[in-house]
């Protein structure tokens, strides 16, 4: 009987640990995203469609003077406007030989805002928040904000990397399947 | 002053409207992407927690975790390109992954310091699963896309580990 009680209480007790997380989560974090999502969402809809649209045409240029162009101002701003995944629709304004290097550099940037604008990808926002909530408990709330903006800064010298390095393996490869 | 009583209330009335559409946008996703997910981390957080499993494999995880170079091995296995299209979907690895290591970086048995490299070492695969989509999204050629895979999925065998040592390197003074 004794054993029974004590497997029943374990029991309980696995269920207890994850509520007490979700609990946690849902009071600490919730609140906040739905009040930015709701301000970010008005500011995208006052934006407008064709203001975008014409910002992707002129961000979309040929040459290596426009990669930051390309592979940092385009991603970053289909990424805040747009967010994931009608982001990737951006790649439309760019040649071919560009459009993986764009995708490569805007999917790499929808979780580097997470810790500042959690709207532009809420669904996995515990790529972030998985380690950054047990930075906050162990360093309080003035390291998540450091934590948070340093995710940011290094997103977007790496996803200006990334376009770069893809850009590259892109023409690469398409020479390689030209020939064969 | 009637034409800008008109004006004005017009604007008022746009936006009111647009910042409730905004609102019910923003609840709709919470209600629909967010509390599942959460729900679904929850259930896998209390069996980790409630088990002692979460220890056993944060332990197993902790030698990667606490090193620049551990790091960079972890970018590098995760970012294969025969794993990182199965690693992709849903980004649910990369959470579950994070939240294990959150919990050592809540106790202090990870240094703050691996915060941020830890943060891109899980997270190579970003987008791997979904490559062909999202060129599509773009309105690519179907030639774009037979060399595009292929180039994305190398390109992160290179920028994962890059990604890790920038960050190693930006998380200085933390």
């Amino acid at each position: 009987m004794d054993a029974l009680v004590a497997f029943a209480e374990g029991f309980i007790g696995v269920f207890k640990a994850g509520a007490d997380w979700w609990w946690a989560v849902f009071v600490g974090i919730v609140p906040l995203v739905v009040v930015l999502m709701t301000a970010f969402n008005a500011i995208i809809a006052w934006i407008g469609q064709e203001r975008i649209e014409n910002f992707g045409k002129f961000a979309s240029r040929e040459g290596v003077m426009y990669l930051p162009f390309r592979y940092l101002l385009l991603p970053v701003v289909a990424v805040f406007v747009l967010t994931n995944p009608m982001a990737y629709t951006m790649g439309r304004f760019l040649p071919e030989k560009y459009k993986p290097a764009f995708y490569d550099a805007a999917v790499s940037f929808v979780h580097p805002p997470l810790g500042i604008l959690p709207h532009v990808n809420p669904g996995e926002l515990f790529v972030w928040l998985g380690i950054a909530s047990g930075v906050e408990s162990a360093y309080g709330a003035t390291v998540l904000a450091d934590l948070a903006v340093r995710y940011f800064l290094v997103g977007l010298v790496v996803i200006l990397i990334r376009g770069i390095v893809t850009e590259r393996l892109t023409a690469m490869m398409w020479k390689k399947e030209a020939a064969a | 002053m009637r034409n800008f009583l008109v004006s004005f209330g017009r604007a008022m009335g746009s936006l009111v409207g647009t910042l409730y559409q905004a609102g019910r946008e923003a609840v709709d996703q919470v209600w629909k992407n967010i509390l599942p997910f959460l729900a679904f981390v929850a259930v896998i957080v209390g069996i980790m927690n409630g088990t002692g499993l979460g220890t056993l494999i944060a332990n197993a995880l902790r030698p990667l975790a606490s090193s620049p170079i551990g790091l960079v091995v972890l970018s590098l296995i995760i970012g294969l390109p025969v794993l990182s299209p199965l690693l992709g979907p849903g980004a649910v690895i990369a959470q579950i992954i994070g939240t294990l290591l959150g919990t050592l970086f809540a106790s202090k048995t990870l240094p703050l310091s691996s915060a941020l490299p830890a943060l891109f070492a899980i997270n190579p695969q970003v987008g791997c699963d979904f490559i062909p989509v999202g060129l599509a999204l773009g309105e690519a050629e179907p030639e774009t896309v037979e060399v595009g895979v292929p180039a994305v999925l190398f390109s992160r065998l290179i920028t994962g580990p890059i990604a890790v040592i920038i960050a190693w390197v930006a998380a200085a003074g933390m």
